[in-house]
């Protein structure tokens, strides 16, 4: 079974990296500067931009690029590691006896990006955060796509998550892309755009985690190639371009 | 003691535009006024514990009256300590 589907825009943040062109040149050599912080857009209020960390900043910044914000949509953010490095300072400071923050406690959640989107934007409509897991980008398309499938007539995708802190074994996993990256796209079943064919494949492959894959993705995205495929040991996907 | 707690709320809750003379004493802290909300009380409830060793108790305290401006919350800390 194979599902069809048009990616109306899209527009991506990491580190140094700011058109289209930057993508396709930096995925070829990748490289990145690593300590620059994604701007904050201009259409977040005051009182919210103290509340978005380095991540969310880069959500927003992808987000931003291409979501009209008088018009409000399903948005499925997907993430394997969201704010765990929030997570892990929060422990630490348990650990040597200290009170945890609040604030640091609410902005670590899973969907805390997303709530701190859904606030800036106004946005109402339905907002899911997939954890994937070891799964990668896959459970994002089947989400989206099965929004639209409801008749939704666009959904917007945020795939995101940044390095893990180095607590974190990497091996046996794959696990961690080079730096933050968050990719967003407007996707619907009909209308111009870049029209992509998403099926199940029997391959068995390994290509890394979620962090992983977006990069992937984003190089699909930019590149000639017509074909993608992705998987992580167990379930294994294929996009192509038609 | 007012001065310190307008410094206290920038440093607690990370108003980087604002400065002390920015924060009028009487004016309410949340909604119209700063604009902060439950979450900034929750962390300013913390810092107010950490830097003075004063709990504000929001089941046996009117929190809504102490947390109403700079000068209500100076008071009330000022009493608690004795």
């Amino acid at each position: 079974m194979s599902l069809d589907f048009i990616v109306r825009d899209w527009n991506a943040w990491a580190p140094g990296i700011s058109s289209r062109d930057d993508w396709r040149n930096r995925l070829v050599r990748q490289t990145f500067v690593q300590s620059e912080k994604a701007s904050i857009p201009a259409r977040v209020p005051k009182a919210l931009q103290r509340r978005l960390s380095p991540l969310g900043r880069a959500v927003f910044n992808a987000a931003d690029g291409c979501f009209d914000s008088d018009k409000s949509l399903p948005i499925v953010f997907s993430t394997a590691h969201g704010e765990t490095n929030k997570s892990l300072e929060m422990l630490k400071a348990m650990q040597r006896g200290e009170e945890v923050s609040p604030t640091a406690f609410s902005l670590s959640v899973h969907n805390a990006i997303a709530g701190l989107f859904s606030i800036a934007y106004a946005d109402h409509q339905e907002i899911t955060v997939i954890a994937p897991a070891q799964d990668g980008i896959a459970p994002a398309f089947i989400e989206a796509l099965g929004l639209l499938q409801e008749q939704h007539s666009e959904v917007l995708m945020v795939l995101y998550d940044e390095p893990l802190a180095d607590f974190y074994p990497s091996l046996p996993f794959a696990l961690n892309a080079p730096v933050t990256c968050a990719l967003a796209m407007r996707v619907s079943l009909s209308g111009q755009g870049l029209p992509l064919r998403f099926s199940r494949s029997s391959e068995r492959r390994d290509d890394g985690e979620h962090a992983l894959q977006i990069l992937a993705f984003l190089k699909f995205l930019v590149a000639d190639g017509k074909a993608l495929a992705l998987g992580n040991h167990r379930h294994s996907w294929e996009w192509h371009k038609i | 003691m007012e001065n310190e707690l307008k410094q206290l709320i920038i440093d607690t809750l990370d108003l980087e535009d604002i400065s002390v003379s920015d924060i009028d004493s009487d004016a309410p802290l949340f909604n119209d006024g700063l604009g902060l909300d439950s979450i900034d009380a929750l962390e300013l409830g913390l810092a107010i514990r950490k830097k003075y060793d004063v709990k504000i108790d929001a089941d046996k305290d009117d929190v809504v009256k102490i947390f109403s401006s700079v000068a209500t919350l100076a008071e009330y800390i000022q009493a608690a300590r004795g």
